[in-house]
């Protein structure tokens, strides 16, 4: 953070905002580059990714803190439920930790519209950060992850399969793998109709080792289809390192096999990962064809739930599941907590003079007052009427009831 | 003899077999070979047997199974546990190569492998694709595997020692809702066949089939009705293919009622093939059929707790059977 700090508080960058924002921009991309990766790939793309986002407005700038803190306090406003009301039914993939990545990326995006209109995202098993980002109602979402009649999908989804297509949020997939596949169908469907629109799949550094990610890059690649796929490489696939499934250190790489742009980077960085975004979205919509972007992330919490975690208190700590695995030092937890998402997106838009400090701890208090009220909202909801599980199967009627004998 | 755990008493079966024969190898995804029990040693097969035989692997079930064929192929045992996410994703490498190598080969090709299986659909909420029923049924209709379910501590630890020493494919599905059981189980290794029923209460007036997760529900109901005067007899199918046709005709000859129960769709559920069977082989019994109905598990409890089939609706159904 000193770097940051004493960048933008050079003279030179005071004299107009743009001339600040590139100048803060370099010196990010720069510190970026020299704390966490060396790799070939990352250094190809610094310069080239480092210059979108000064383009973009007050507005827009402040919408993307907005919508990170958003996350942040709809992930932590649910921790603290689970910890505490054991009336609450949900369960959590917590995607706290990654907010940068969902934001960045679906700023890039055409976020209204439906399928036929809006960029289509495909989500994963912890989804709530992309929902969000997208533009998901929290309420109706809230209502969906402790199994509401009024929910996002009317109590059938539950957290792992929330959607909401008015949007182009193709949904969370519980699986790993088949979702990015099924993603490219989307793509191709869009470039057969001659539709500036782009597909975005999102999934785990898990992902990698699935015979679907192979298949996802090599027929985008054949095709040149409008396909992004973002993997957020929070270093673990459930209880185990990453390095465990893939051979490389950037699974950025695995993009050269395909002929397609492999580009790192900072996951933690909204403003990073917005350029990178930008750049394959542009690429895309230009029938350039495919990207495959790694944002090295971390997520606070466990793979599921809270264990280890207390209430109020951010991330969760000392909590080895299986004795045996070599999941998480607590060490690097708090490490990766030093390069929070939240403050280094409000440090930039401060040190960007979009916002000051006073704004920003009034937005952080309206937002948390938003998710309150929202989880509130969804815990007044009826919950669903037993007999509707026969609904829904097909368009029409209902299948019939054999538990009865 | 000591009460222990139902994947304890798996793993006590396999770590035996891995002691004796030192090419036996184990991969596994996300699950660790582990398994406590009070009292006892940890079973910990990865740190037993090391990451040359006993391999963690990136989220490929396919890859998984297909490792284990390999290896069977080439002579060595091996079994993978592939967890209930991906239960499918290894179907084709089952369906048409661990089931038709053999006979495509003149029986010259052997594949002593075991696919565990593990099957959840117990918990509520976990919805879709976590709370998934069927894949007994497609398993089981799979020519040249071996299929079996077994529902007891005891008959796991059996029937893994047998599916592992068996020169043929077994899938082992593992019921994830029977993890917390706990039984008398022997240290010693022992050997359950894998093409054998089991009748866990002897009755004159009904017979009721299930297998799996579905047998503690049969178990309490059983119980009730017992109770209540009924004599029912109760069968464990333990292994879905081959399946063991007599047991079920011998008993459906006595009792002329056939009741079946399963934690699967209703549609080719386990219990439709058990029919089938019985109908083809008795004259004049009365049969009746309880599963899940044939739609996705719903998340929310409320549905989802409705339609899962439980020793309730077992009670009621056995009342109009029999009366
Ligand atoms: C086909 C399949 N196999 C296994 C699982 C179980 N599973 C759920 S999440 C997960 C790890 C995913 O890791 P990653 O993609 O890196 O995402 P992360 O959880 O780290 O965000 C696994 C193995 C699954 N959901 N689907």
């Amino acid at each position: 953070m000193a770097d940051r700090n004493d960048a933008h508080s050079h003279d030179a960058q005071r004299k107009s905002p743009s001339a600040s924002r590139r100048n803060f921009l370099q010196a990010l991309a720069g510190a970026g580059a020299a704390i966490s990766f060396s790799s070939r790939i990352a250094n190809a793309q610094q310069g080239e990714i480092g210059y979108w986002a000064k383009d973009l407005s007050d507005a827009q700038l402040t919408n993307m803190f907005s919508t990170i803190l958003k996350i942040r306090w709809y992930e932590r406003t649910l921790v603290d439920k689970m910890l505490t009301d054991s009336n609450y039914r949900g369960y959590n993939h917590f995607y706290v930790g990654q907010e940068a990545v969902a934001t960045g990326v679906c700023a890039a995006l055409k976020n209204t519209g439906g399928v036929m209109e809006a960029d289509l995202i495909y989500s994963t098993h912890r989804p709530s950060g992309h929902a969000i980002a997208k533009g998901t109602d929290i309420k109706k979402m809230a209502a969906e992850y402790d199994f509401r009649a009024t929910g996002l999908n009317k109590g059938y989804a539950g957290e792992m399969h929330i959607s909401d297509k008015s949007i182009g949020f193709m949904g969370a997939d519980g699986m790993i793998g088949p979702g990015p596949v099924i993603a490219t169908g989307s793509a191709f469907a869009i470039r057969a109709r001659g539709s500036k629109q782009v597909v975005v799949n999102f999934g785990g550094d898990g992902t990698y080792a699935t015979p679907h990610f192979h298949s996802a890059m090599n027929n985008a690649a054949l095709l040149k289809l409008p396909f992004i796929y973002v993997i957020e490489n929070n270093l673990y696939h459930q209880y185990a390192h990453y390095s465990w499934s893939c051979p490389m250190k950037d699974i950025a790489e695995a993009a050269g096999t395909y002929g397609v742009p492999g580009v790192v980077v900072d996951g933690q960085d909204v403003m990073q990962v917005y350029n990178a975004a930008k750049t394959a979205v542009e690429r895309a919509r230009a029938g350039q064809g495919p990207t495959l972007i790694e944002a090295k992330t971390y997520r606070y919490y466990n793979h599921w739930g809270a264990p280890g975690a207390k209430p109020g208190e951010l991330g969760a700590f000392g909590y080895d599941p299986l004795a045996i695995s070599s999941f998480r030092p607590e060490r690097e937890v708090r490490e990766w907590m030093t390069r929070d998402p939240v403050d280094i997106c409000r440090n930039t838009l401060i040190g960007w003079k979009v916002i000051d400090a006073t704004k920003a701890t009034a937005m952080e208090a309206a937002i948390k007052q938003e998710v309150l009220d929202a989880v509130a909202w969804a815990d007044k909801q009826p919950f669903c009427k037993p007999e509707d599980g026969l609904k829904n199967v097909f368009v029409e009627g209902s299948v019939a009831a054999r538990q009865f004998g | 003899m000591a009460r222990k755990s139902f994947m304890y008493s798996v793993l006590e079966a396999v770590q035996y077999e891995m002691r004796q024969d030192k090419n036996m190898i184990w991969i596994f995804e996300l699950t660790p070979p582990v398994a406590s029990n009070p009292g006892r040693p940890v079973i910990n097969l990865e740190t037993e047997f090391g990451r040359l035989r006993v391999a963690n692997t990136g989220i490929d079930e396919n890859w998984m199974a297909g490792c284990v064929l390999g290896a069977g192929l080439a002579g060595s045992k091996a079994l993978t546990y592939i967890p209930y996410q991906g239960a499918c994703m290894p179907f084709q490498m089952i369906q048409n190569h661990a089931g038709k190598l053999r006979s495509m080969t003149g029986g010259d090709a052997a594949m002593p492998v075991v696919f565990i299986m593990e099957m959840t659909g117990q918990t509520a909420g976990f919805a879709g694709q976590h709370s998934d029923y069927e894949i007994d049924t497609y398993y089981a209709h799979i020519p040249g595997v071996k299929t079996v379910i077994p529902s007891t501590p005891a008959d796991a630890k059996g029937m893994m020692a047998s599916a592992i020493r068996d020169p043929d494919p077994v899938v082992f599905l593992y019921a994830a809702g029977l993890r917390e059981l706990v039984e008398e189980v022997p240290d010693e290794q022992y050997l359950t066949p894998l093409n054998k029923a089991v009748v866990r209460t002897t009755g004159s007036d009904l017979t009721i089939v299930s297998s799996g997760a579905g047998m503690p529900d049969v178990l309490d109901a059983t119980e009730k009705l017992q109770k209540a005067g009924m004599k029912v007899e109760a069968i464990d199918l333990r292994c879905l293919k081959p399946m063991d046709t007599e047991t079920l005709v011998k008993s459906v000859q006595k009792t002329k009622r056939l009741l079946t129960f399963d934690q699967s769709y209703y549609t080719l559920c386990p219990g439709a093939e058990v029919i089938a069977r019985v109908a083809e082989n008795v004259d004049g019994a009365k049969y009746k059929r309880i599963a899940f109905p044939d739609a996705p598990p719903p998340a929310a409890p409320e549905m989802f707790n409705w339609m899962r089939p439980n020793a309730d609706h077992i009670i009621a159904a056995a009342k109009r059977l029999v009366s």
